[in-house]
């Protein structure tokens, strides 16, 4: 597979605002819906009073509860089949007008009549309620590994310490919207979604519709991070009934506001961690995660999971518990697990290195893990060193002693590093391809881009399997009728679509080399199939001096073209030979303004190793934008519950603060190819990479700069003082 | 969001204006950034929005060493003006710390001082808040309170004023001129602000109708050698303060002839640091005096559980903003 | 004064009233206001658009819903993004923020308005090579108020940093974004 800088396919469109996002579609009769909302946290449903919305103008419809129960039990029903309040700001109702103004209306105009209970608003009111779940994700929330409580009793040194992390919010920048309406008994439903065949199976399972009978459409999605997927399901088939009852097209939009509620956040976390060490060594780890969960859903992320890999220990034990609040649900964000859990893990680290009295590198290094302990199994590639190696000689993590007492300024500043991990794994996947007669190529394929460079990666894939240029490439995707695809989630995109367009290709080269050898009298009659290469729009011998171009082949024998399927499986972790992980080390340098507390980072160096980089350009873009996610979970992001409402406070983005221009440092990005022979292309994920580790990396930076270790997250002005 | 309709009303004259901003519902709108929000989060519910931004108050006006802005000029303008970047340039960092340049291309003089508070239980109509909904309560008090005030709170409201560009003003000495139908007043602009009382807390003093016309400096470019707006914030752009100091002094013969001290994020107004102010005329601009001036600034200071934090950094502030302003040359 | 409504503004000399355009009588929630219509005269990329708008219609709100222009983005829609900036006589404002009847005269720039494909403008073309830009929702929103940053004077790349500080990206291409409007504006 080649490594080469593509610009991004659909970057014309999106530059010339022609990208058209789902929710901009406008067919005709179209309405507009709004949800009307709780009040209060906790309580039942009495009634909706709604003589006065129906009187307004404009009014259409109004869906509730009742008319949910049409609707299949699931567990993305459940939330809009009962009466219960579950959080402040749940919906209790859509409104569908002719305009979004009169819907709003009509909406305000909505009287719910609410039974209230006593709301529990903070994880912190009832630590002494938390259960554990079954699973956090598709890992055990418990683990057990040697005798971690004996070896601490017998460490040299112990770190044990609390680490917390604040509840964050994704914001995409397009607030999530369905426009969807109905086709007889089929439905057709634009929708910002990460996940199209999931959207369609769920729609299929609530309305009790064969899936074929249903369109799902996600073509351009403008971000998504994780809160395009589940909770927002009820407020689409909300938005569907509406549809269905008028007979109309319906529009749901959530503002900016809604996003903070109804469609999932990062988990807040308290982590316990203690770390046991002999000679430098690590001998026990223990790691403690308490989180948050709502009412009505349960989620946990993996926070402690990248604890059981990331260093040799013997002895390593891991709990996760949650506390069910009336807040909002929880849901997978950039980095899901890995961002706490390495904000505390990485910071222990460094904690210990200063207690140990050596370099925080020279620790990690000591303690590198060069199997997958937790699975005894090899790693299928782990270049973890050499990511250490290169990130510190381009940081010049060397000088950092000498620098730790520099001011620039009023900027005191401090060094950190830590280190960052994601597992690498595949979904299935199914792709077309479809050569016309004049040698270009469509590549279809039912996943989605979220803006991770998907529409690129698919058509680089084919068009480098067939040695056709780009220009030749049409890439569709983000639409049921195409083939099963994977979702967009958990950095497993490309290493997904990689193989299933490779079997697909490498069906139409088969097919391109019988015609083209078919022939004897032809210059590539006769040679071996395995002789023959695709570049630059040719078939070559690669033994001979023969050639023919691609599209004199199929005119001479698939004059239709030539189409093919290919799929690749999910990863079987049952049988997995070596485990797959992607690794990097970041290093940072801030300044801290020590009389007013102000943090900025200054400069971020990171070096990657995630298997075979497909697209340097787009792959930087990719670690650059992780690595400004965890800026803001570092120093800025905290959604913060009024403890007396449950209602989330400065529901905005003057409130809840996102980095800006202003807040960037300047970035060194090393990508190390590996060369991995257990994945498919040697392809890892490297979306989530960037927004862990930096948030520890913060941490000991603003350590270095001005003693102060702090072991929360956002770290603010009056953390710095 | 918001839904409520209203009528809109384009002002041709000032007089049509004035007489129709003095009934019950009538809003004014000048750039529109801060009213429309406030509409939008069903915060304000006018019946009548009465545009202002089409009249001719956006001028500047220069008559001896008084400098008059017109209500209406547009932010960007103010603050590209080559008469107030040379002489006024404190009025120029207030404004170039705020919000975006989207924002202040559109937002106007007269406005900005008029915005309402970003305490976020005042901008969610779901929350209690005495200065939206008077008698309703203060969730701030016991809340969530690392945005409130350090001093002029009251039992019904610990709300900060948000404008950096007042924080500027007050420390110029500027003065507020005030339209009506009844005719024209001018006030200080520590005036137009007054204390929350105990169960309720206006923003401003303005009566209804009355309307900022414009704002008056005199004499102020006296300052324009030492003067620096230093706003303290958690990320570096595109935010409040989470506490501001503008500082402008007049330096003679190697000593502080004048001292101007405001404080933004820590009060309903722009609040002024008198004794801080005091404690410097006569003195060199010197570490220690600044420390004085730093520590004289917190005295007073009421926190709340989560703002306590404030004290130490407007101590610093001062100091920081001092030691720019008196470093100038 | 090109614009109906401004025509009819101007030619009272005095407060304009809209008696002449009110279509519905209609009683709205709240208060007894009667539903006004505003005849909007506005021109767009060069284009003149005649509509009938509610008075509590923004700029985006026309832009994007009434025009099907919807290269101009809807982030937040309280000024807090930077997504719906278009340009008004050359200057980056939020068209969220602006209350539509208040711009009957202006004269408004959006993406489409920049450049097309085949004709793409410099920034645009910038932004492609740089790759600044993911998902693409912010990117309308940041090209156009570069080019407005950029015409408002010489910078630096702090300038552009903080000049540019009112349009948020999420996706985080805020350095590529920065490097392509730097090559453009000569630094």
């Amino acid at each position: 597979m080649k490594n080469r800088t593509i610009a991004r396919y659909e970057g014309t469109l999106k530059v010339t605002g022609q990208a058209r996002y789902e929710g901009e579609m406008m067919p005709e009769g179209l309405l507009h819906a709004a949800l009307v909302e709780s009040p209060i946290a906790c309580g039942e449903l009495q009634s909706l009073d709604t003589s006065r919305a129906a009187t307004l103008p404009g009014f259409a419809t109004l869906v509730t509860h009742e008319d949910t129960a049409s609707l299949k039990p699931s567990a993305a029903t459940a939330l809009i089949r009962e009466k219960a309040i579950h959080f402040h700001g749940q919906p209790v109702a859509l409104v569908a007008a002719t305009t979004l103004s009169e819907a709003r209306e009509a909406a305000k105009a909505t009287q719910a009549s609410i039974a209230a209970r006593t709301a529990l608003t903070q994880m912190g009111q009832a630590l002494d309620q938390a259960y554990e779940p079954a699973m956090v994700g598709r890992f055990p929330a418990s683990t057990r590994r040697g005798d971690s409580a004996k070896a601490l009793s017998e460490a040299g040194l112990v770190v044990w310490r609390r680490y917390t992390t604040a509840v964050n919010n994704h914001h995409p920048m397009e607030p999530h919207a369905v426009v969807c309406w109905w086709e007889g008994k089929k439905a057709v439903v634009h929708t910002c979604t990460q996940a199209i065949f999931g959207t369609r199976a769920m729609i299929a399972h609530a309305f009790e519709m064969p899936p074929a009978d249903i369109r799902v459409l996600s073509r351009y999605l403008g971000g998504g991070f994780g809160c395009k997927g589940q909770l927002w399901w009820p407020w689409m088939f909300w938005a569907m009934l509406a549809s269905r009852k008028t007979n109309r097209p319906v529009r749901l939009e959530l503002t900016r506001a809604q996003m903070f509620t109804l469609v999932g956040r990062r988990q807040e976390t308290a982590q316990d961690l203690a770390l046991g060490f002999v000679d430098g060594r690590l001998t026990a780890i223990e790691h403690d995660v308490i989180a948050q969960t709502s009412t009505h859903a349960e989620f946990s992320d993996s926070t402690a999971v990248y604890t059981r890999f990331l260093y040799a220990c013997p002895n390593v034990t891991t709990r996760h518990s949650l506390v069910r609040t009336n807040e909002p649900q929880p849901v997978p964000m950039r980095a899901p697990g890995t961002a706490p859990g390495t904000f505390a893990l990485e910071s222990a680290m460094d904690e210990a290195a200063e207690l140990l009295g050596i370099d925080p590198l020279e620790l990690r290094l000591n303690n590198f893990a060069d199997q997958d302990q937790e699975n005894s199994r090899p790693w299928s590639s782990n270049s973890l060193r050499e990511c250490y190696r290169v990130g510190a000689e381009r940081f010049g993590w060397a000088e950092r002693r000498a620098r730790s007492a520099a001011k620039v300024g009023r900027w005191k500043i401090g060094f950190g590093m830590a280190t960052t991990l994601y597992p690498a794994i595949r979904q299935a996947c199914r792709a077309r391809v479809a050569l016309r007669v004049d040698g270009s190529l469509l590549v279809q394929c039912g996943t989605q881009d979220m803006g991770s460079g998907t529409y690129t990666a698919l058509g680089q894939i084919a068009a480098d399997a067939l040695g056709l240029s780009m220009d030749k490439i049409t890439v569709e995707l983000g639409d049921t009728g195409l083939p099963d695809g994977p979702f967009s989630g958990g950095s497993q995109v490309t290493a997904s679509i990689f193989p299933a367009v490779e079997a697909a290709t490498s069906k139409l080269r088969a097919a391109l080399a019988s015609i083209a050898t078919a022939d004897t009298t032809l210059p590539l009659g006769g040679k071996p199939p395995e002789d023959l290469e695709f570049a630059d729009g040719m078939i070559r011998s690669r033994s001979g001096n023969a050639s023919e171009r691609l599209t004199g082949v199929l005119a001479r024998a698939a004059t239709d073209g030539l189409e093919a399927e290919g799929e690749s499986p999910a990863t079987d972790h049952q049988k997995l030979a070596a485990s797959g992980m992607g690794y990097g080390a970041i290093f940072v340098e801030i300044g801290v303004d020590p009389e007013l507390g102000e943090i900025r980072v200054r400069r971020v160096c990171g070096a990657f190793a995630a298997g075979h980089i497909l697209n340097p350009l787009l792959a930087k873009s990719q670690y650059i934008g992780g690595l400004i996610g965890g800026i803001g979970m570092a120093l800025h992001e905290q959604a913060v519950t009024d403890a007396a409402t449950g209602s989330i406070l400065g529901k905005s983005f003057a409130d809840y603060l996102i980095p800006v221009h202003a807040d960037m440092p300047a970035f060194d990005i090393a990508m190390i190819d590996e060369d991995d022979p257990h994945l498919p292309g040697g392809v890892k994920g490297i979306g989530m990479l960037g927004t862990a580790g930096i948030q520890a990396a913060i941490a000991n930076a603003v350590y270095d700069a001005i003693g102060k270790r702090i072991r929360k997250l956002p770290i603010r002005i009056e953390d710095c003082l | 969001m918001s839904s409520a309709s209203f009528n809109y009303i384009r002002a041709a004259e000032l007089t049509d204006a004035l007489a129709r901003g003095e009934r019950a519902g009538a809003a004014y709108l000048a750039g529109g950034t801060d009213l429309l929000p406030l509409w939008k989060a069903s915060l304000t519910a006018p019946q009548e929005v009465i545009d202002i931004s089409h009249l001719p108050l956006a001028t500047i006006t220069r008559s001896g060493d008084a400098l008059t802005i017109g209500a209406t000029a547009r932010l960007s303008d103010i603050a590209a003006h080559p008469e107030v970047k040379a002489h006024y340039p404190l009025v120029c960092d207030g404004i170039l710390a705020s919000a975006s340049g989207q924002v202040r291309n559109v937002a106007t003089m007269g406005g900005n001082l008029l915005q309402r508070t970003r305490c976020p239980y005042f901008r969610d109509a779901g929350l209690a808040c005495n200065k939206r909904d008077p008698g309703s309560g203060c969730g701030t008090r016991h809340g969530e309170n690392r945005h409130a005030v350090l001093f002029g709170g009251s039992p019904s409201c610990v709300a900060t004023h948000p404008s950096d560009l007042a924080v500027a003003l007050a420390a110029l000495d500027a003065k507020i001129v005030v339209s009506s139908a009844n005719g024209e007043r001018e006030l200080a602009l520590s005036e137009l602000y007054p204390l929350p009382g105990e169960t309720t807390a206006p923003d401003s003093s303005l009566r209804p109708g009355e309307m900022i016309t414009a704002i008056r400096m005199l004499n102020a470019a006296r300052f324009a050698n030492h003067a620096t707006y230093l706003k303290i914030r958690d990320r570096a752009s595109f935010e409040f303060a989470v506490v501001s100091v503008a500082a402008a002094l007049r330096i003679e013969d190697g000593a502080i002839a004048e001292a101007r001290l405001a404080a933004g994020g820590v009060a309903p107004l722009p609040w002024r640091l008198e004794k801080s102010e005091a404690a410097l005329i006569g003195r060199a601009p010197t570490e220690e005096a600044f420390a004085e001036a730093g520590a004289l600034a917190i005295g007073g200071a009421r926190p709340l559980e989560g703002n306590a934090f404030k004290i130490p950094l407007l101590r610093n502030a001062v100091i920081r903003a001092l030691q720019t302003a008196g470093g100038q040359s | 004064m090109p614009s109906s409504f401004a025509l009819a503004c101007h030619n009272r000399g005095r407060t304009f009233q809209c008696h002449g355009d009110v279509h519905h009588m209609t009683q709205s929630l709240n208060a007894n206001i009667p539903k006004q219509s505003i005849a909007l005269s506005i021109k767009i990329n060069g284009t003149r658009y005649e509509r009938e708008i509610a008075p509590t219609a923004t700029l985006l709100d026309v832009i994007r819903d009434e025009l099907g222009l919807t290269g101009t983005k809807k982030g937040c829609d309280m000024g807090g993004c930077g997504a719906c900036t278009v340009l008004v006589a050359g200057r980056r404002i939020a068209s969220c923020l602006a209350l539509a009847a208040s711009f009957g005269e202006a004269d408004v720039t959006t993406i489409e308005g920049i450049g097309t494909a085949d004709r793409l403008h410099p920034l645009q073309d910038a932004f492609i090579r740089h790759d600044a830009l993911q998902c693409g929702y912010c990117t309308p929103g940041q090209i156009l108020s570069a080019i407005a940053l950029l015409a408002e004077g010489p910078l630096s790349i702090d300038d552009i940093r903080e000049g540019m500080s009112g349009n948020l990206c999420r996706c985080g291409a805020h350095a590529n974004i920065v490097a392509a409007i730097a090559e453009v504006g000569g630094l």
